[in-house]
């Protein structure tokens, strides 16, 4: 019995050893471990042993089951993996990967969004108002003077009932400051609408964003900061920002904004990017009058605006050639704006 | 305004470079938005006279001219212009000239005719940047002379004057700018004043439109060419000479910001009236047009007609010409609005328009009458009369303001000195008087204090006020909210593999219509730039069919657009926000999108309509989801259906979501059972799920629909029939289920359907 264990166990690792590949594997396995295999029968033997044979041969059968178990285990790591490699030699890691849908968000409002963020960081919060607007709202307010040709039926959209379609997003800081007391912060984007003809550079409808700061004590010099901080922030830190007097109707002092960056291709052209200015007496005065109190008292509070058209600074940061390209919404234009 | 360096160097010492000056024009608010460098003209190009001209003989375009070019010997230039005649002075380019750099004129022949030289144009010798025909050079230019010495190099800047400042609007105005920017004296010697005189019954004024007017009159002048210094200075900034009074009036004009105009005192029935146009009647412009002039147009007329519109252009009929012996000569201040309003409304934009619409100099008036009556004696000879008309008064109101220094330093945020303050307002030509400062006429635009404190950083310079920079916190704003929702939105539909549009917010009629919709709650615009932009779009759908069309025409066969903005309308709220989404292609389904809103909006309700569409409801929208009719996509040759849905989403937009409460996790298993009803094709899942679920079957969670199932060859199963397998789902909060009662669970189940619905069952 002893001797036919030993055989056995001899037999069954080299059988183990010589397997090629899992099937033998498993052919050998079960030729040892099966239902008739040699090591089953081998164990179904033990109950023709003496008393005496039994715990020695029984701890022989053990020790053969145990290395035998073993070196399947180990045989069938080493071919399993020899197997995986193979498995994955013949897959062709350079095929491109399975294209998955993703959308894009508008160029202008991705610009937007940009925007925005930065503002909000300074504390500014978002505020609305109608596209179509009154003419008080629009320039009136804005002390913008009655024969003024921005009126003119040529350079202005009008209802028939007598509004207009704002033709800057000036208008808000005039809702703003109807609804609300110093201090105020806002930002607005939004539509505007001119009467231009449309061509490379022009768009009949277009996008700005507003901005509005009224408090006690607010300065030029806050007016430096916070746009300085706004176009490095958006352009970069070696971003040059230069304020070039200027004239609207609603601010006093005004400055048209020229921006120099890197970032705006090349960095030594002056590119006009904004308008701004200290909020004009004139115009607190409109809106106490329509408020009918002082709460926003020249001689108490002063204030900030600024605009700029995102489709020009768009066009600039993200080199769009034309501005018709914001409306013709081509996917393969739009697509460039998924990240 | 272009000005010229050259003459402007009469009135006030300039920087060292052209650069220095335009940084300095720039910084003070005046940005210079072009430049024209007029080099030196080359050599060997000469003053030479026209002494006759013919037909070439073998083109018909061409003539050949015999010119005089100072050498004693007439030289033969075959020629292609026809502005010219003989006797004329022209540039003569002589053989060897370089005019470019591929540009050498050489003798030959033209056309079989020998050509020793040619004749130049303005723009030949980049004396204009276009010009038609030969540079007709005035007539005392010496022949022979070379031309770069009658034009020397310049450079003319063009400004771009704000509106507030109608004194940059001449020579005169700018040199008392760039003194007072540089810091240098500006050297504006007056003309010679003579006495006034009440104009009487000569000049009447019965308009408010001028309340003030002045004529002067200079007898027995010559009219003629003028002499090159006024002709040259002209056309240096693009202006072409015409007489020497004429030009006197222009040059005086661009010197001094005021507009002036010559008549022919002989052509004027009885002296001058300013009124109002009559109705019908007509005026011949300087430059022949006829203008139909309206009641409210203002007028200079004599006895008998309109002999100018006040303001914007003289007539032709009683124009200065070479038969022109005597002169009224005038200078007058013209309401703005009034010269605008005429100007805007007839199209006619002129020099003297454009600067009245902007408010001349009332104290300029006179002034400007007496220079250019200097120069018309000085050109054009004549007497003038010792003493000049005057009807009205200067309409001057001097403004003094109240200013203080320490709000001025307060808005700037800048300490900045009360001593170099006031040299700032000294230096810009205000006199001070205690605590107020005295305003020049020139200056209009300055009324407030604020517009002092302008002035005092505008000369000191922005660049000295320190940056600063504030936080603050800010609440969130409903528009905050709205901004937020619709990031979210927007990152949604990104992430669903929409691009965002944005179309046109005008649409036509028959863009609506072509679309399917109505035009009639949309609002009309009064005045649209063309009857394709007539409409505020009530609905996205029209622009996003228009931006489909053009991706299916540059081959895209797949497309998913999204769209979030503004509609306008008559009926309900004026102005809504929508979101659209538009597919078609790959990836494209009613379900699909139907699925996309819902991961993208939350749980929105659907109620089928008509065709195959479903209203959406909920969650603060309305709207509908609906593959648009094929006989729509086929007007844009798509391929495939094109699936759509449209709503208002402000309630989305402005709903506040509630914070998340987390459910405690299930202890126990739950058990799924799939469950095949053969139904009629006509009963709706909807109906399947309600039925099930109302089913009061013990701990059933819930039901989904897993696969839906036909044979339209009706083998497997009746062509009337579908299959719906639906997965149960069973769970109790408890304990685990048995098998045994989740099968009485189906049990139950299926009997309902089979009552409620008819279902069928495979064994």
């Amino acid at each position: 019995m002893r001797e036919e264990l030993v055989a056995l166990r001899e037999q069954a690792l080299r059988d183990i050893a010589g397997a090629a590949d899992l099937t033998s594997l498993e052919l050998a396995r079960v030729a040892i471990t099966g239902r008739s295999g040699g090591l089953t029968r081998a164990g179904e033997q033990m109950r023709h042993l003496s008393k005496e044979e039994r715990p020695e041969i029984g701890k022989l059968l053990h020790e053969v089951r145990t290395a035998i178990a073993s070196a399947l285990e180990a045989r069938g790591s080493v071919l399993s993996a020899a197997a995986e490699e193979v498995e994955l030699s013949q897959i062709d890691p350079t095929l491109p990967g399975v294209a998955r849908t993703v959308g894009s968000l508008h160029p202008l409002q991705h610009l937007q969004r940009r925007a925005v963020e930065i503002f909000r960081r300074m504390g500014f919060a978002l505020s609305e108002g109608p596209d179509i607007e009154t003419e008080w709202h629009c320039f009136d307010a804005l002390n913008t003077p009655p024969d003024h040709p921005a009126r003119n039926e040529q350079d202005t959209f009008y209802l028939p009932d007598g509004r207009l379609l704002r033709t800057h997003t000036s208008s808000v800081q005039i809702r703003a400051m109807e609804k609300e007391a110093p201090p105020l912060r806002i930002i607005a984007p939004g539509a505007a609408y001119r009467r231009d003809e449309v061509d490379a550079t022009h768009l009949a409808q277009f996008t700005q964003m507003e901005g509005l700061y009224v408090d006690q004590g607010v300065t030029l010099g806050d007016l430096k900061g916070t746009l300085e901080f706004f176009f490095r922030e958006l352009f970069g830190p070696d971003t040059k920002v230069r304020f070039r007097p200027h004239f609207f109707p609603f601010t006093e002092p005004s400055y048209e904004i020229d921006v120099r960056a890197v970032a705006l291709g090349g960095g030594e052209r002056w590119l006009e990017l904004a308008g701004c200015g200290m909020v004009d007496p004139a115009v607190f005065a409109q809106i106490n009058d329509r408020r009918g109190d002082q709460a926003f008292d020249p001689d108490k509070v002063t204030g900030f605006a600024f605009g700029f058209g995102l489709e020009r600074l768009a066009m600039i940061l993200y080199g769009v050639p034309d501005i018709r390209m914001f409306v013709e919404n081509d996917q393969r234009f739009l697509g460039q704006f998924a990240s | 305004m272009k000005i010229s360096l050259e003459w402007l160097k009469d009135y006030v010492a300039l920087p060292q470079s052209a650069d220095a000056l335009a940084e300095a024009l720039t910084k003070g608010g005046t940005e210079v938005v072009g430049r024209e460098g007029r080099g030196e003209i080359p050599d060997k190009v000469v003053v030479a006279q026209i002494l006759s001209s013919g037909q070439h003989p073998n083109a018909d375009r061409l003539s050949v001219c015999q010119v005089d070019d100072g050498s004693g010997q007439p030289r033969q230039i075959v020629c292609g212009a026809k502005n010219y005649q003989v006797g004329d002075k022209v540039p003569l380019a002589l053989p060897g000239a370089v005019l470019g750099p591929d540009f050498k004129i050489k003798s030959g022949k033209l056309r079989g005719v020998v050509s020793d030289g040619m004749m130049c144009s303005a723009k030949e010798l980049t004396l204009a940047e276009d010009a038609e025909g030969l540079l007709i050079l005035s007539a005392d230019a010496p022949v022979g002379k070379l031309v770069k010495e009658l034009f020397p190099p310049d450079t003319v800047l063009e400004l771009e004057v704000t509106p507030n400042r109608p004194d940059l609007l001449g020579y005169r105005g700018v040199a008392r700018e760039v003194a007072a920017l540089t810091e240098v004296e500006a050297n504006l010697s007056p003309p010679p004043m003579v006495a006034e005189k009440a104009a009487g019954e000569v000049v009447k004024l019965e308009d408010a439109g001028c309340p003030f007017y002045t004529a002067r009159i200079i007898r027995g002048v010559k009219v003629g060419a003028s002499p090159s210094w006024l002709a040259d200075r002209l056309t240096a900034v693009g202006l072409r000479p015409i007489n020497n009074v004429v030009d006197v009036t222009n040059y005086v004009l661009l010197e001094t910001g005021q507009p002036l105009h010559a008549f022919d005192l002989a052509k004027l029935e009885q002296g001058i009236v300013v009124r109002r146009a009559r109705e019908g009647e007509m005026l011949r412009a300087l430059d022949g047009s006829e203008i139909k002039l309206r009641v409210h147009d203002l007028v200079i007329a004599d006895a008998g007609k309109a002999v100018a519109l006040a303001g914007v252009t003289g007539g032709a009929e009683t124009g200065v010409t070479t038969g022109t012996s005597d002169i009224l000569l005038e200078s007058a201040w013209f309401e703005p609005s009034r010269v605008r309003k005429s100007s805007r409304e007839l199209g006619l934009s002129t020099d003297s328009s454009y600067r009245f619409e902007r408010r001349v100099d009332p104290s300029g008036v006179l002034p400007a009458s007496a220079r250019a009556a200097e120069l018309i004696l000085q050109t054009a000879g004549g007497v003038a009369d010792t003493e000049v008309l005057v009807v009205g008064r200067e309409a001057r109101n001097l403004a003094t303001i109240n200013f203080s220094h320490d709000r001025c330093r307060a808005l700037l945020g800048l300490e900045i000195g009360n001593a170099e303050i006031d040299a700032i307002f000294s230096r810009l030509g205000l006199t001070k008087t205690g605590d107020q400062w005295s305003v020049p006429g020139f200056r209009p635009d300055l009324t407030r204090e604020v517009d002092l404190i302008e002035e005092v950083i505008r000369l000191a310079g922005i660049e000295r006020v320190p940056s600063r920079l504030r936080g603050f916190p800010a609440a969130a704003s409903v528009a905050d909210l709205r901004h937020d929702n619709a990031e979210k939105l927007r990152e949604r539909l990104r992430a669903q593999g929409f691009s965002e549009a944005r179309t046109s917010h005008f649409v036509s009629p028959d863009a609506l219509r072509r679309a399917g919709e109505t035009p009639d709650d949309a609002l009309a615009v009064r005045n649209p730039l063309g009857a394709d932009q007539a409409l505020l779009r009530p609905a996205l759908l029209a622009g996003l069919l228009e931006a489909l069309a053009r991706n299916l025409r540059h081959g895209a066969e797949r497309v998913r657009l999204f769209e979030v903005g503004p509609v306008f309308r008559t009926a309900g709220k004026e102005e809504a926000t929508a979101l659209a989404l538009l597919c078609t292609g790959a990836e494209a389904g009613l379900f699909e999108l139907k699925g996309g809103l819902q991961a993208v909006l939350g749980t929105v309700k659907f109620r089928p309509e008509a065709g195959l569409a479903l209203r959406v409801t909920g969650m603060g929208i309305e709207g509908l989801l609906r593959r648009l009719p094929r006989a729509l996509g086929e007007k844009f040759a798509a391929k495939s259906p094109i699936y759509y849905a449209e709503m208002d989403i402000d309630g989305w937009l402005e709903a506040v979501s509630a914070p998340v409460r987390v459910r405690a996790l299930p202890k126990f298993p739950a058990v799924t059972r799939d469950l095949s009803l053969i139904l009629p094709k006509a009963t709706r899942y909807a109906a399947v799920e309600k039925a099930l679920s109302g089913a009061q079957a013990p701990h059933l969670f819930s039901v989904g629909l897993k696969d839906v199932f036909a044979d339209p060859s009706g083998l497997t199963l009746p062509v009337e029939q579908r299959s719906l397998t639906v997965t149960l789902t069973f769970r109790d909060e408890a304990r685990t289920l048995t098998s045994e009662e989740v099968d009485r669970a189906v049990e139950t189940l299926r009997d309902h359907a089979k009552a409620v619905l008819g279902a069928v069952f495979r064994a």
